[in-house]
């Protein structure tokens, strides 16, 4: 007969034994599993655009879905990378849904922001805040490929537009997230009295 | 910077994520919804089964099964009547095994019947004990 798992050993489980746990049946194990992504997941979904409150909903609706569907997780990927494509996926439709963005049209030019985004040395590498800069549908490509780990065809597919579409919004989108963040990304890997040094001319 | 480069420097960021401070609370809501759907499928199953068992019983009932088995007890009563009926008569066991050979068929029958139910009883109640 198979031991239980005390909350202690749970806490130190692997993640691909909590989900031979779970797929038995075993809600504590999968309880563990939402500890440890949960937030990841929400994070996904806030920064493909949802609100809170919303990302909250949908991110419980995702690892329903994904203890519904634990018997097809094989292991290839992490467990989190899964259920955000679960997640990423719900978002997907929900937006389609209830937004009534073009996909097809081409967003509004906007102005090339400077200040807190064009990052000095001092300032962090805030991908949240440069991805609100870009248009809602750049933002769903850019945060479905590189967030979701959908690749462009997957994103096509999920969002039931023209692969060529979805590559252009995320060229586009990921054109204005270089501008706005590759200072600091290039600062990041740098000592820091080079960035000390760069952010004083 | 190479496209290459940056296309990875985003995919670490998207990876990290904070932890929020309230993903406790949103652990417990995701258990407690499992939880629900557990309880609701529980009921359900356990529903559908006694209505399943109550339809399948009012169709057995409704089929005359009673009146048939009622005939069929009357008819075993009358055999086993008339099968008394023609036993000799025996004042003791002794009489009755010396009068063996006017035992027939029907009586033999009987017996093994009756040995089949009483090994049946046995075997239920054993069973039962287990």
């Amino acid at each position: 007969m198979a031991m239980t798992p005390s909350p202690n050993s749970r806490a130190s489980a692997h993640d691909l034994d909590l989900v031979a746990l779970a797929a038995t049946g075993e809600r504590d194990a999968f309880g563990e599993l939402v500890r440890r992504h949960g937030s990841a997941v929400r994070g996904l979904l806030r920064r493909m655009g949802a609100d809170p409150a919303l990302a909250d909903d949908l991110g419980q609706d995702a690892f329903l879905a994904a203890f519904e569907q634990i018997a097809d997780f094989r292991g290839e990927g992490t467990f989190q990378a899964w259920v955000k494509r679960i997640a990423a996926r719900l978002y997907v439709r929900r937006w389609r849904r209830d937004s009534r963005v073009d996909l097809m049209a081409d967003p509004p030019e906007q102005a090339p922001e400077t200040g807190s985004g064009q990052a000095g040395a001092a300032d962090r590498i805030d991908l949240d805040e440069a991805l609100r800069s870009l248009s809602p549908v750049e933002r769903m490509c850019v945060s479905l490929c590189y967030g979701g780990g959908l690749s462009h065809a997957e994103a096509a597919l999920a969002l039931n537009t023209p692969l060529g579409t979805v590559k252009s919004h995320v060229k586009r989108g990921l054109d204005k997230l270089r501008s706005r963040m590759a200072p600091s990304i290039a600062l990041a890997g740098q000592h820091p009295e080079d960035r000390e040094s760069a952010a004083h001319g | 910077m190479a496209d290459r480069t940056f296309e990875m420097e985003l995919d670490r960021l998207f990876s990290e994520s904070p932890v929020l401070p309230d993903a406790e609370v949103f652990a417990m809501r995701v258990t407690e919804r499992l939880d629900r759907g557990w309880t609701f499928r529980r009921l359900l199953i356990g529903g559908l089964g006694l209505a399943g068992g109550l339809i399948g019983a009012g169709q057995i009932l409704g089929s005359g099964v009673l009146t048939r088995l009622d005939a069929i007890t009357a008819q075993s009563n009358a055999l086993v009547r008339s099968g008394v009926a023609q036993l000799p008569a025996a004042r003791s066991v002794t009489d009755l095994l010396s009068a063996g050979a006017s035992i027939d068929g029907q009586i033999l029958w009987m017996s093994a019947a009756l040995a089949a139910l009483a090994v049946g009883l046995f075997v239920t109640r054993a069973i039962r004990e287990i």
